[in-house]
Formats: C-alpha cells, structure tokens, sequence
C-alpha cells in the first residue's frame, strides 16, 4: 500500500530551490532543424483569454509555516524546525483552504497575499491529516479586504485543460502552470500513507511549493495541488484533491469538530473466479464481492461475517471487480462509505450462505489504522524507566528506527488484518537502552515486546505505567516469545533515575499525553 | 605479528612434500524451490580434498550440495577418477568422499588430525597452483569461539584465522595444517578483514567418528534454548520466583560445545539444574534433530522440493531453502510473513509434527481466473479437511464437494474454489503450456 515515490509537495526550505533547476542538455553537433511533418494551420489564431480564471492573485495566499518535527529515537527532545511554505486559496467565512501538510506539526504560521508587504499570523481552524487538507483563519480583518473567495466546481473531465497557481520552490510571485486532466482514480494519500480516495491526475508541472493551492478550470476550483512523484520515477503526473473530497471535509467540520472518514472495516475481495462464484451459489451477473477479514474493532464487526458476499451498497449494484456506478461513472466501492460521514447508515445486501440478506451499519472510523498511519500534532508518547525506553508501535516509530527485527515488523503489518490489537490496543516496544551501570546486562532484551508486567497484561503504554507505579521490589516484564523475562528491581532503578536523566538530558521520564502541550492562542479552535 | 613468526619459524607449520591433497571437481545443480518441478543451470566448484585413512578425502559439504557428479584429480598426474558421498553432514559442513578407484589414492599417506590447536598457533592454508604446485599460506589463530556455520542450525566450534588468502582455482574447500596434521578446513573467508573462519580438527574428529557408524546420526543438539544469566535482578528473580522457569546453564563455549562437540547422539548428559529455586539433576538423552524433524525445514539439499500443481495453482511445504531463493537478503527480501513464520516456528506451531503448506503462486489459466494476485498463503484447509502436509493436501483435494475444490487460507482471500471437474480437464494443457514436467511431486 505505501508508495515511497510518492512527495508531498510543501517546499521546504533546507533545500536550496536554484540547484533543482538544471538547464536542457545542448544538441549535438550542427543539427538542421528539420520541417515539421504537419505544416502549421495558415489560418488566423485567435488567441484564447489570457486569464480564463480571472485574477487569481487576489485569492492565492501564500503560507509559512514553522515546524517541530518530533524525534521519535530521542522522544522527550522537542524535535528539529524547520520551515515550510507552500499555498492555499480563500474560500467563503474568510477562510484558507490549504493542505494538511503544510501545516502539520506548525508552531508558527504566517500568510501574505499578493501586493500586501505584510505578513499576517494565522492559526489552524481545522485539520484533516487523512485527506490532507486544513483550514486556517487569519485574527486581522484587513488581510482578506479585497480578497475574492473561491467557489469549488466539479470533478472535470478527462482530457479538459486545468491551470495550477502556487509557488513552486518558493519564490515570493504566483506561478501558473497548466495541463491536462489526465486520470481520475483512487490514489493514496501519502501525508497519512495509509488512506485512500478519490484523486484526480493533472499533467500541469506541480512541484514543492504548490501544494495547497488551487487548481482551476472555468473560474472555478476543481482540486487542490497536493502530491506527485520525484523526477526520476515519473514525469508529468501530479496529483489534486478533487472536490467531492474538499465538500466532504467543509461539510464535516460544520459541527465544529473533524470526525475523520468512515469506514466499513472489511476487506472487499473481487470475485472474478467462475468456479467460486459457482461454488458460493451466485449468479453468472458479475457482481458481488467477497468478504475477507472483517475487522472487529471497526462498525461491521457484529454485521459482516468472512465469507459474505456484498451485491449492493444503498441499492448500488456492486460489480465483481469491486466498483459501482455513480452518477454516471464507474468508481471504487469505498467511494459509497467515503461520502458519509459518522453515524451515517449504509445498507448492504449481502449474500450469506446461499440467500440474500440485508444489512444496515452505521459508521465509524476504525481506530487500529491509526496506528499505521503518520501521526501528526501528537507528542511521541514514551516512558523512560531505569534507562529502558518503552514507546507504542507505531509507523513513525518504524520510520524512525528501521526496525529489522522480524517480529515487530510482523506486529506491525498484521496489527489490524490479525486482530493483534484486541489483545495488545498498542505493541509497547522496548525500543532502546540508555546504558547505566543498572542495566548493563539488559542489551539483548531490546526490540523486545512487553506482554506483562508481574502478571498483568501490558494492553497500553498507560498499563505500563500503572504498574511501574506500583509498590513492589520487583517487576518482572515477560516479553512476548519464548526468552527470558526482564527483571528489574524498582530500588535499583530509583537510585539511578536522575544519573541516567541528566547524562542522556532526559528532560521528563515518561509523555503519556497524546496532545501536543503548545500554547494555544486565544482564537484557536483548532479540533 | 612478526615476532610471532620469528620465533617458531614456518618451517615447523608444514613440510609440502608430505602432503596429501587431491582435487576435488564437483558439477552441482540445486533444485528451484520457485519453480520446483525444474533445477537450475549446473554450474561446476573445484576444490581440494584431503586424504585421510581408509581411503577417503574430506572436503566441506556445501561443495557437494546439490551434487550431479564428483570428480578427483590428482593434482601432480592429473588423472581422474569418479567419486561418491560416502557421508554428508551439512550442519558440521562435511563430506568424506570415496574413489570409484580403490586404488585411485595409492601413494598418497593420509593426512592425520591436529587436535591440539590453541590461539597463537600458527596454520598454513594449502592451495595449489593450476601446475600442481603448491601454495602455502600461514596465519595466525586469533580466537577460538562458537559460530554459525551455514547450514544455521545452533553454534559449532570454530577456528578464526587471519591470514592472506589469495584465491586460487580450488579455493572451495581449502585445508589448513599445523606440523603436517591437518588442523582445519576453510569455513568460509573475508576477503576485506582478511579473516578465516575455520572447521576445527575437534569436529572433523567427531564427523569422523560419528561416520563410522551407519546409519550416521550427525551431531546431537540438547533440545532446549538457553540465555545467559548474567544480569543480577534477573538471577534473583531465578532463586526465588515460584514459577516454572528453568534457570539456563551458565558458560559460553564450555557449555554448548560439550554437547556438540565432546558428546554424540545417544549419550546422556547430566544436567544440574534449578527448577522453582531448588536444585535438581537430570539425565538429558542427547539427539541430533534432522532437518526434516522441523516445521519447516532449516535446509533442504540434495532432495527435490515437493509440490502440487492444481488448476494453476502451486503448493509448497515452506522451507527455508524455498526463503533462501529470495537471495543472501532473504530475511529482508523474502515474503515477511513467511520468513515470521520460520523465524518464530517453535512458537507458532509448538506441537510440530506437522508442514506448513503455502499456495506460492499462480499459473494463469482458465482455471485461476481472478486469481492472479494470489500468493504466498497459508493453506489451512482444502476441502473441509486440516492441510498439515502437502500429502494432506495430496489426498483432501481428491475428495471434491459438490463438485469443488475448496481451499481455506488464514490470509485474505481466506476461501478459494476451483471447479474440481475442469481442474482436471485442464490439466494436460497446463502441464503443455507452462512446460511442466508432472503436475506434483509428493515425496
């Protein structure tokens, strides 16, 4: 499921714009230039509008933001900063339309607009991280004095031309690039790496600096800038976040609060086999799709079983390659469930031991994903316990640690596809030892997967915790597998607290809170 | 270093003229455990074998993996002669070998065993020239430890040398020999650190031993993992804890080694131990566990890999051999849960006894339609009935229901059906089309 070539397109500073450009290689030797085999229409060009979008200067804001990357091998550090800039455009209730990544994990943002000298902070309104999108507002009222807010279009079509503004690899003017609507399809979204949706192809040059801004076709908006691929994979295929997905994340934030996507939690496997489609009692029509795993933490688990087969999604017919028709078009079954939003109904018919069946589920988000998506906006949570550093699985941790270790790699991948979450919500993970005299003989523990802790099953980072708190002379911490368990004696890691503290400038033991602790200004409503 | 050298003098290391060394050319072809119905492209390995008493040449066992045909040449004449296995004992990494032609190794005196090498001494690594000549090469023994030898089955005994090694055409097995006694065989060399790892005279002396006896047993392993406990809180803990946790015994080379290299499958070994914080003995019966005795098997050479081609859809018994085809990577490589599974075998399958059968793979075909993202699951059921082996599978697929051939996979898709009348209808076309020699292979 992860694309690595995939970049989100936020331009970051550290990287010196100028060196990117490289000039066109000079032909070879004394070429003639030869006559094109068409020759050019003699006829009077008329030339198009210049601006067919109108004057987007006057809705184009361009974003700075400073961030804090946390340190997920040295937790208890605040973590590097670094700056960022990339777009966003004004939208009706003044307010920016931007993506998620361009201001995730921002302590500070500022935004300018075209002729305007000034810079004015802004604070988040709302953020999505699992489609990458946020919305910011601005205190100062004079920023958005003739600003003209854009108004979101359609999905447009192949083929039809659309025009991207930004400020690809900074620079302090707009830039206009144009291209081709060239594939419209399910894509994930790598700022989280683990959700996908709906995503529309451009052949317009996107790169860093454009993300967040708007992408345009007739004067109207049809998709926000957000991802392509680095040169070297491919060229001329960038990505927008087309508006049925934008609507989706302004009508869910209507409430005041993001409730993220829902999702039905089973794994839809086409059913293309004659035979089993035979042996599963179905019809020769091409439609249905095998249920696979059903994930018990997500809304189907009392309704779906393995081994189901789904005909319909609210009376859509569902074809055996797993699509539906939507108005008009062929999409992804997903799509259906990605329109609603928590608490809505979906009906299924399904198909369950040879008879039809209908099902009705209300739905939710599946929290085990979370685990395996990027967390943003959250402070690594960590205990530090006589210099062992005990941290939640999570894809960060994995990025951060590269982790070969076979089992962990396996708690990871299979966290949600085998349940392991119902018996362990978070794989707590002994993921270093600070060396100290106390836990010289404890090296080959490390990596190692906290099960108990004297008899207590370890379900959460907060479980363990709690029973380091405990008054006993010692914790013996059975790891998960057939080695021996860790013993520590909690005298022995007193007296060595503040020695491993200050030698390794550990500045707090234990970050048990997923919130970040910055400040938050008066006007933010950030959810 | 030189110091070293000046003091006992390479002359005391070997004398050439008494040495006995044949060549050794092996043609080897491993099986394809990716397209198990095929072998890969033979390719050849020479080395050099040393004659010992009764007429046999030691050489590694890894040059004769996989082996079509061996050869031995004497090095001075060149004249050759047919060799068979006579012993191969991969975990130990040794073969002896034996000459169609009695009298093949007349005139050469076997080589004796140098039992008595310890850290400093100084070994002289044999090659020779495409001549015949001799090349000699001396080095020092800087440690002796137990390692991993390939087949990574436990720890053995091992010389480390440091020593210049140049490669020569037979650098395959090269013996190393202390006061004309041959004291160990090249396990396996660093070019870069210029390092050694050698087969000490102590295992080839227990090889030899063990070869004696028919049908050879190979080396006893004690049957139980172990961890050091050096750690303080977790040696009180071992006293006085109520559990049934067996404190581990203590030591590092002394411990394992007397069990594979001093003791032989079928001794008893008298183990003290502490069980629940009081001391107590047992008698531990010493076996050598086969390779086929594992869940899933640590190495599997010189046999065909089995399989079951059904409808297009391939059936292996999972073999690290099979995860060994995704390179020296395959712990990073190889399909991960997989490699899982034979990583944390005695875990997940704790009663043993049994295969893992894994569908590979698919062949398109009409039969196999839609299937073609299939791969790499586990097979729990075919037809209703438990898949432990592939001759489970061999047998469960012979009784259809309904007409269908059903297969039950933990992994997602968890249920796969094939139409069992048109499995068989298709069958001669698949076996045509993809060049399939046979349809399976169960034993």
């Amino acid at each position: 499921m992860r694309c690595w070539a995939i970049f989100s397109i936020a331009l970051l500073l550290a990287m010196d714009a100028r060196a990117q450009q490289k000039s066109p290689p000079e032909p070879p030797g004394d070429q003639t230039p030869t006559p094109s085999p068409i020759a050019p229409p003699p006829a009077v060009i008329v030339a198009p509008p210049a601006r067919p979008n109108g004057p987007i200067q006057k809705s184009l804001v361009r974003i700075t933001a400073t961030e804090v990357e946390p340190d997920y091998r040295a937790p208890w550090n605040s973590g590097g900063v670094q700056r960022g800039i990339g777009a966003g455009f004004v939208i009706d209730g003044n307010r920016i339309m931007t993506n998620a990544h361009v201001v995730s994990n921002s302590r500070y943002l500022t935004v300018e607009r075209d002729g305007d000298p000034n810079k004015y902070p802004a604070t988040v309104l709302f953020v999505a991280h699992d489609c990458d999108l946020a919305l910011l507002k601005v205190a100062s009222t004079d920023f958005f004095k003739n600003m003209v807010p854009l108004t979101l279009g359609g999905i447009p079509s192949l083929e039809t031309t659309v025009s991207a503004y930004g400020y690809p690899l900074g620079g302090e003017r707009m830039s206009v690039t144009t291209g081709i609507v060239s594939r419209i399809d399910f894509n994930l979204y790598t700022h989280s790496s683990i959700d996908s949706h709906l995503t529309v192809q451009i052949s317009a040059q996107i790169n860093p600096g454009n993300s967040g801004g708007p992408v345009m076709q007739d004067g109207k908006v049809v998709g926000v800038a957000f991802q392509g691929y680095s040169g070297d994979v491919a060229q001329g295929v960038a990505y927008m976040i087309p508006t049925p997905v934008v609507r989706r994340f302004l009508k869910d934030v209507e409430d005041g609060h993001y409730d993220r996507y829902v999702d039905l939690g089973v794994t839809p496997i086409k059913l293309q086999n004659p035979a089993q489609r035979h042996f599963l009692g179905l019809k020769d029509d091409d439609r249905g799709v095998l249920v696979g795993t059903v994930i018990a933490a997500g809304p189907a688990a009392n309704s779906l079983q393995a081994g189901d087969v789904l005909l319909a999604i609210d009376d859509h017919p569902i074809a055996s390659d797993g699509t539906v028709e939507l108005e008009g078009t062929r999409v992804d079954m997903p799509e259906v469930v990605e329109r609603k939003f928590k608490g809505d109904k979906v009906k299924l018919d399904i198909w369950r031991d040879k008879k039809p069946m209908t099902v009705t589920i209300e739905l939710g988000s599946v929290w085990p994903y979370l685990y395996l998506a990027h967390g943003y906006d959250v402070k690594p949570r960590y205990i530090v316990y006589g210099g062992l550093v005990f941290q939640p699985l999570t894809l960060d941790l994995i990025d951060a640690y590269q982790p070969t270790d076979v089992r962990i790699r396996h708690y990871f991948d299979y966290f949600v596809l085998e349940q392991i979450y119902l018996e362990h919500p978070e794989i707590i993970i002994l993921t270093n030892i600070l060396p100290d005299p106390t836990n010289t003989y404890l090296s080959s523990y490390r990596g190692g997967i906290v099960d108990e802790v004297n008899g207590k099953k370890i379900r959460k980072l907060n479980d363990l915790a709690a029973a380091f708190a405990e008054k006993t002379d010692r914790f013996v911490l059975r790891l998960i597998g057939d080695g021996p368990p860790l013993v520590l004696d909690p005298k022995e890691v007193e007296s060595a607290r503040e020695r491993i503290k200050s030698r390794y400038n550990v500045l707090v033991d234990q970050n048990l809170e997923e919130q970040p602790s910055k400040p938050t200004p008066a006007d933010q409503t950030k959810s | 270093m030189t110091a070293l050298a000046a003091t006992k003098g390479p002359e005391t290391v070997v004398k050439p003229k008494e040495l006995s060394l044949v060549r050794v050319n092996v043609t080897g072809q491993p099986y394809d455990f990716v397209r198990p119905w095929q072998k890969k492209a033979p390719f050849s390995k020479r080395a050099l074998g040393a004659v010992l008493s009764g007429g046999r040449v030691l050489v590694t066992a890894d040059l004769v993996a996989n082996q079509n045909y061996v050869e031995l040449e004497r090095a001075e004449s060149g004249d050759k002669t047919a060799a068979n296995v006579v012993v191969v004992d991969y975990e130990s990494n040794l073969a002896l070998l034996e000459p169609a032609d009695k009298k093949f190794l007349d005139g050469l005196t076997p080589l004796q065993l140098a039992l008595d090498t310890v850290v400093g001494d100084r070994l002289a690594a044999l090659q020779l020239e495409s001549t015949g000549a001799l090349v000699l090469t001396e080095g020092l023994v800087t440690t002796i430890q137990m390692t991993r030898y390939p087949a990574d089955l436990g720890q053995f005994l091992t010389y480390r040398v440091s020593i210049s090694l140049q490669y020569r055409d037979n650098s395959y097995t090269v013996p190393l020999v202390k006061n004309n006694k041959l004291a160990a065989l090249l396990l396996r060399f660093d070019q870069r650190t210029q390092v050694v790892d050698a087969i000490p005279a102590p295992i080839i002396a227990h090889f030899l031993k063990d070869a004696e006896k028919q049908p050879y047993q190979g080396f006893p392993s004690a049957g139980f993992g172990f961890f050091p406990t050096r750690d303080p809180q977790l040696r009180k803990f071992a006293i006085d804890q109520n559990g049934n946790y067996v404190d581990p015994l203590y030591g590092k080379i002394e411990f394992t080694n007397l069990i594979t290299a001093k003791a032989f499958a079928g001794d008893t070994l008298p183990v003290h131990l502490q069980r629940a914080g009081k001391p107590m003995q047992l008698d531990l019966k010493l076996e050598h566990r086969n390779a086929n005795d594992y869940v899933i098997p640590p190495y599997s050479l010189d046999r065909a890999p089995l399989y079951c081609v059904l409808g297009g859809l391939i059936f292996e018994e999972l073999s690290r051999q099979y995860l060994r085809e995704w390179g020296a990577n395959w712990m990073k490589d190889a399909p991960q849960r997989m490699v899982y599974k034979d990583r944390f075998q005695s875990e997940l399958y704790p009663d043993g006894n049994r295969r893992v059968v894994v569908l590979t793979q698919v062949l398109p075909a009409n039969t196999t339609i839609g299937y073609d993202d299939v791969a790499y699951l586990s097979v729990r059921k075919v037809n209703g009935r438990e898949v432990k082996s592939l001759a489970d599978l061999a047998e469960a697929v012979k009784h259809p229901v309904d007409g269908f051939i059903t297969i039950e996979t933990e992994e997602d898709p968890k249920q796969i059906a094939l139409d069992a009348k048109q499995v068989e209808a298709e069958a001669e076309a698949l076996k045509q089309n993809y060049g399939l020699p046979s349809l399976q292979r169960l034993e």
